[in-house]
């Protein structure tokens, strides 16, 4: 008898264990969400066959945004979730791959910046702007390229989880910056050369 | 016996998938071209590392001889570890460059990162490129195909 009752108390502090930890992590899943999302379906498209593509082992390709001249997609492949870029007049031709480890994104990963960055001079340690382009989660509303004194150089609004801009400032950039909608800093990339 | 055979199949599969991990990650060749360190390792890229042959910065950057390629691959490890965040200690620049200029995207995180020319804005005779920008030395491997 006396076992029996063990039995049923192990049993419900089991179970009380089991949903408090189901409840723990639907709380912290809610609250990270946005960050760990991209709501955009896209559309299904085919990629053109090519030496990138064989490496890559695309499972499924998602075309995300049309934005001027560019094409972004989120690809499924065999390295994991993947963003990419390529010409809007090329459609399912890449230009560019990028497939972070792990997954993406993620609270700690809520933006793939696939900007293109140049330098003029051998000597200098600064990087400029090509060209801003990246996809973020949903929880990302604006997207800032900042100078290494703090001022903002370039400030792009996030639309259905991409930023895009051909049209960029001259000058170094020390770093890329993720803001939530009420303009709080959610993820910092810096690119000040230290040696 | 059935106990055995469901082992021995669970084995099979962790060992299949265990195999198919490593293959993904290793670093793929490149069809024709150059590679670094070569076309099966690992290669520590740090603020002193050079290829010695004319890259674009003297120190911090490894680079191809100049040829039309049309692609540019580099895979980054966590080596020596990685941060909360998922991100490595060393950021780097990939890319190509020309006797102009120097171009590509910049990645602090591990992973497999591809490049052409045109996405950059780039063709012609030119040197693929990664480049230390940033932080501790970052083990990568890189394979520009022409």
């Amino acid at each position: 008898m006396i076992g029996r009752r063990a039995l049923i108390l192990a049993l419900s502090a089991t179970l009380a264990a089991a949903v408090a930890v189901v409840l723990a992590t639907r709380t912290d899943a809610s609250k990270s969400r946005p960050l760990s999302r991209i709501s955009n379906p896209g559309r299904e498209v085919a990629l053109q066959r090519g030496e990138l593509t064989r490496r890559l082992g695309v499972v499924n390709a998602t075309l995300l945004a049309l934005r001027g001249t560019r094409a972004y997609y989120l690809l499924d492949s065999a390295h994991g979730p993947c963003g990419a870029t390529g010409a809007a007049d090329q459609l399912g031709k890449l230009g560019s791959v990028d497939c972070p480890l792990g997954p993406f994104p993620t609270a700690e990963r809520p933006l793939l910046d696939l900007s293109v960055y140049e330098a003029t001079a051998h000597d200098a340690g600064d990087l400029s702007l090509y060209r801003a382009e990246g996809l973020t989660a949903d929880g990302v509303a604006v997207v800032a390229f900042v100078r290494a004194d703090g001022s903002v150089a370039l400030r792009l609004p996030v639309n259905r989880n991409v930023y895009s801009a051909t049209a960029v400032p001259t000058g170094p950039i020390a770093a890329v910056i993720a803001l939530d909608k009420g303009g709080k800093q959610l993820w910092r990339s810096g690119l000040t050369r230290g040696g | 016996m059935l106990v055995v055979m469901t082992r021995l199949a669970l084995l099979t599969l962790a060992l299949t998938c265990t195999t198919v991990i490593v293959a993904l990650t290793r670093p793929a060749a490149a069809a024709a071209g150059w590679c670094w360190p070569n076309c099966s390792s690992y290669g520590m890229l740090g603020p002193y590392t050079s290829t010695y042959n004319g890259c674009w910065y003297s120190s911090g950057e490894v680079c191809s001889g100049w040829s039309y390629w049309s692609l540019n691959g580099l895979a980054k490890t966590c080596y020596p570890g990685c941060d909360a965040w998922g991100q490595t200690g060393g950021e780097v620049l990939y890319g190509f460059e020309n006797s102009q200029r120097i171009r590509g995207k910049i990645t602090i995180h591990p992973g497999s990162w591809y490049i052409h020319p045109s996405d950059v804005g780039m063709g012609g005779y030119l040197r693929a490129q990664v480049k230390h920008w940033s932080g501790s030395a970052s083990q990568v491997n890189v394979a520009a195909a022409g």
